[in-house]
C-alpha cells in the first residue's frame, strides 16, 4: 500500500478508535435526560429538594440521619444473611471477577468505621476511597451517593454511629486478576464518578428535583435497574431499562409502553413503592422485596409522591418484556397452556402451587399471591419467578408478613425449570424456555457463601 | 374482633386479621375436624370450603375473609354433595389413620360440584394438594368415581 494509502488506513482506524471511546467512556449522568440546564443548590430558589421531608425539619441530627440511612439503605448491603445489622459480609457474585463482600459499618473502632473522621466517611460516600486511601469497589454505591449533600451523609453517619458497635472484621474478598487491584479503580473513578454534588434542575418542579434527589442520591435506583457497560459502569443512555443483578432480574422502570411503568397509574406506583406491592402488578421479592422492606417503607407520603413525578419523567426505554397479560387464565387445568411443554411442570403446580395461586392465578387466599398481571409473570426470561420459586418470599411489611416456602432444596434444577417455564406460558404474556443449567446458574448467582 | 359465618352460623372470634383461619377454627371456635399438617399449604390436611371453593385454611387471614360463606368437614355431610361423598368413602373403607381424610373430602366435594363427572386428569389437578401418607390415593380415586356415579 502506498503511504496515502497507509494515512488513510490509519486516519478510519482513529476515527473508530475514537468512537469507540467515547462510546465506552463519555456516558452522560443520571439526570441528563431533564429539561434544561442545572444550577448550585446554593443558587436554587425553589424548595429544598435535599435533606429530610418537612415533618422531620425539626427532629434531631440522628433522627434525621436514621431517615436519610433508610432512604438511603444502608442496611441491605452491609448487612449479612442472618447477621447483626450493619455489621457487614454481604456477598456479592461479580460474573466474571469473583466475590466481595460488604465492610462493618457500626462504630467499632477495631473493625467498624469508629475511627473515620467526618472527612474520610465523605470521602468514602462521594469519591469511594476509604480511610486508608485505598479504592472502594462501585459495588458500594459511591457513583449515586456521591450526589448527597455533605450535611446528608454527616446526618448518616451520626446515626450509624449513635447504633451499637459490633465486633466483625471484614471478610478477605475473592477477586480474580486484575479486578484485585484497587488502584485501577483510580482510572474507574475518573471516568465513571462525577463526584459532584447534586444540582437541581430550575426548569423542573420542585417535586421533580426532590424525587430526583430521592432516587438518585439516596435510593440508587439507576445502580440495579439501569444496565452497565462493558466496563459495568451504569449505562445512562438507556436509564432505568432494567438489569440482571445479583441474579433477579431489576425490571423496566422508565415510562415505556410495553416493557416499562406507562401501564400503571400513579397509585399503583405509589402502592407499590410504599408497600412493595401494586393490585394487578404483583410485588417485590428479592432485592427489591429488601429495598421495599429495608427502606422506601420508610419513606413519607410526599417523599413517595415526589418519587413517583421523577420516575414518570424517565424517558421511554423499550426492552424484550411484553405488555404484561391483565386477564386470569382459565379455571381449567385443560385450558390455557401449550403442547411443548415438560409435563413434570403442570403436575408440580397442581400440587405445590395451586392451592396459594389457583389455576386462574387470581389467589383465593391472598391478593398477595395473585400472578395476574405481575411484570416477573411476564417475563419471557422467567428468571424471578425461578427465583422466588428457589429462595419463597418473607417480606415484614407494615401489613404483617407476606410469605411463600422456599421450594428450592425440595425440587431439583430440572423441575424448577419446568414450573417457572409452566407458570409464564401459563399466566404471562410468553413462556420462558428454561433449562436445568439456567436454574443452576441462577442459585449461583444468588448463593451468599 | 371479626365475625365470621362458619358452617350457617355467624361466629365472633377476638383474632388478629392476620391470623389464619385455622387456628380460629381449632382453636378459638373449636371445630377439630379441620387438621394441621404442615402449616404451608403443602399437604391439604387444612383444606375448608370459602363460598363453595376448596382453600387451605392455614395460609387462610381472617382478617381478608368478610362475610363469605365457610363450610368445614364438620357440616359438609349435611350438602347433597358432601353426603354422597362420604358415603362413598365409607363404603369402599377409604379411610386408614384418618389425619387428611377431613381435607381429602373436602376436596373432593369441591371438585365434584364443579365437574360433576371427573375424568383421571380432573382428579389428579384437584386432589394433587392433598397428601395421604397412608397411601390410600387407589381408593380416593375410586371413590370419588362413585359419587360421580352415584347421583
Amino acid at each position: 500500500m502506498s503511504k496515502k494509502g497507509w494515512g488513510i488506513a490509519l486516519g478510519v482506524i482513529a476515527v473508530i478508535a475514537l468512537g469507540v471511546a467515547y462510546w465506552l467512556l463519555a456516558i452522560p449522568g443520571p439526570m441528563s435526560f431533564a429539561r434544561g440546564g442545572t444550577v448550585a443548590l446554593a443558587d436554587y430558589n425553589g424548595a429544598n429538594p435535599t435533606g429530610v421531608p418537612t415533618e422531620l425539619a425539626h427532629a434531631d441530627l440522628i433522627k434525621r440521619g436514621e431517615y436519610l440511612a433508610h432512604a438511603a439503605d444502608c442496611v441491605a448491603c452491609h448487612t449479612a444473611q442472618g447477621g447483626q445489622a450493619y455489621a457487614g459480609g454481604f456477598a456479592f457474585n461479580l460474573p466474571g471477577m469473583g466475590t466481595i463482600y460488604s465492610t462493618n459499618i457500626t462504630p467499632d473502632k477495631e473493625t467498624g468505621i469508629g475511627n473515620y473522621t467526618d472527612q474520610q466517611f465523605l470521602d468514602a460516600l462521594h469519591k469511594g476511597i476509604r480511610a486508608d486511601g485505598a479504592r472502594l469497589y462501585p459495588a458500594m454505591s459511591y457513583t449515586s451517593y456521591t450526589y448527597m449533600t455533605d450535611a446528608d451523609a454527616l446526618a448518616i453517619k451520626a446515626y450509624l454511629f449513635s447504633l451499637p458497635a459490633v465486633h466483625a472484621p471484614a471478610r478477605n474478598d475473592n477477586l480474580a486478576w486484575p479486578f484485585n487491584h484497587r488502584g485501577l479503580m483510580k482510572i474507574w473513578d475518573a471516568f465513571y464518578n462525577a463526584d459532584s454534588r447534586f444540582r437541581p434542575h430550575p426548569s423542573e418542579s420542585a417535586e421533580w428535583n426532590r424525587g430526583a434527589y430521592l432516587a438518585e442520591a439516596l435510593g440508587h435506583c439507576g445502580e440495579c435497574h439501569t444496565p452497565r457497560n462493558p466496563a459495568f459502569a451504569m449505562n445512562n443512555r438507556s436509564k432505568y431499562a432494567g438489569a440482571l443483578t445479583a441474579g433477579w432480574r431489576a425490571y423496566d422502570i422508565s415510562s415505556d409502553a410495553k416493557s416499562g411503568l406507562a401501564t400503571w397509574s400513579d397509585n399503583d406506583l405509589a402502592s407499590y413503592l410504599s408497600t412493595g406491592h401494586a393490585e394487578g402488578h404483583g410485588g417485590a421479592a428479592g432485592p427489591m422485596g429488601e429495598a421495599s422492606d429495608d427502606s422506601l417503607t420508610y419513606l413519607t407520603a410526599g417523599d413517595i409522591h415526589d418519587l413517583v413525578v421523577y420516575l414518570r419523567s424517565v424517558p421511554p426505554q423499550d426492552t424484550d418484556l411484553p405488555r404484561a397479560v391483565t386477564v386470569p387464565a382459565p379455571a381449567s387445568h385443560r385450558q390455557g397452556v401449550t403442547a411443548d411443554l415438560d409435563p413434570r411442570g403442570e403436575k408440580i403446580f397442581a400440587g405445590a402451587c395451586a392451592s396459594c395461586h389457583d389455576w386462574t392465578g387470581v389467589s383465593p387466599l391472598s391478593k398477595y399471591a395473585t400472578l395476574t398481571g405481575a411484570r416477573a409473570v411476564n417475563d419471557p426470561s422467567a428468571t424471578n419467578v425461578a427465583q422466588t420459586i428457589i429462595n419463597g418470599v418473607n417480606r415484614k411489611t407494615a401489613q404483617g408478613v407476606i410469605f411463600m416456602p422456599a421450594f428450592g432444596e425440595a425440587y431439583s434444577d430440572a423441575e424448577i425449570a419446568a414450573v417457572a417455564n409452566y407458570v409464564t406460558a401459563r399466566f404471562g404474556a410468553e413462556g420462558a424456555h428454561l433449562t436445568e443449567q439456567d436454574v443452576a446458574s441462577l442459585r449461583k448467582q444468588v448463593a451468599q457463601q | 374482633m371479626v365475625t365470621l359465618q362458619i358452617n350457617g352460623q355467624s361466629h365472633a372470634v377476638d383474632a388478629p386479621d392476620d391470623m389464619p383461619l385455622l387456628w380460629v377454627l381449632r382453636d378459638l371456635v373449636g371445630l377439630t375436624g379441620t387438621k394441621f399438617g404442615c402449616g404451608i399449604a403443602q399437604c391439604g390436611a387444612c383444606t375448608v370450603h370459602l363460598d363453595g371453593k376448596a382453600v387451605r385454611s392455614c395460609m387462610l387471614p381472617v382478617g381478608s375473609i368478610g362475610n363469605r360463606a365457610i363450610t368445614t368437614i364438620e357440616a359438609i355431610g349435611e350438602t347433597p354433595t358432601g353426603a354422597r361423598v362420604q358415603k362413598a368413602w365409607l363404603d369402599i373403607e377409604v379411610v386408614q389413620c384418618g389425619y387428611c381424610q377431613s381435607g381429602q373430602i373436602m376436596s373432593a366435594t369441591a371438585l365434584l360440584n364443579r365437574t360433576p363427572n371427573p375424568d383421571d386428569s380432573d382428579i389428579d389437578a384437584a386432589m394433587a394438594g392433598n397428601i395421604c401418607r397412608c397411601g390410600t390415593y387407589v381408593r380416593i380415586r375410586q371413590a370419588i368415581k362413585n359419587a360421580a356415579k352415584s347421583v
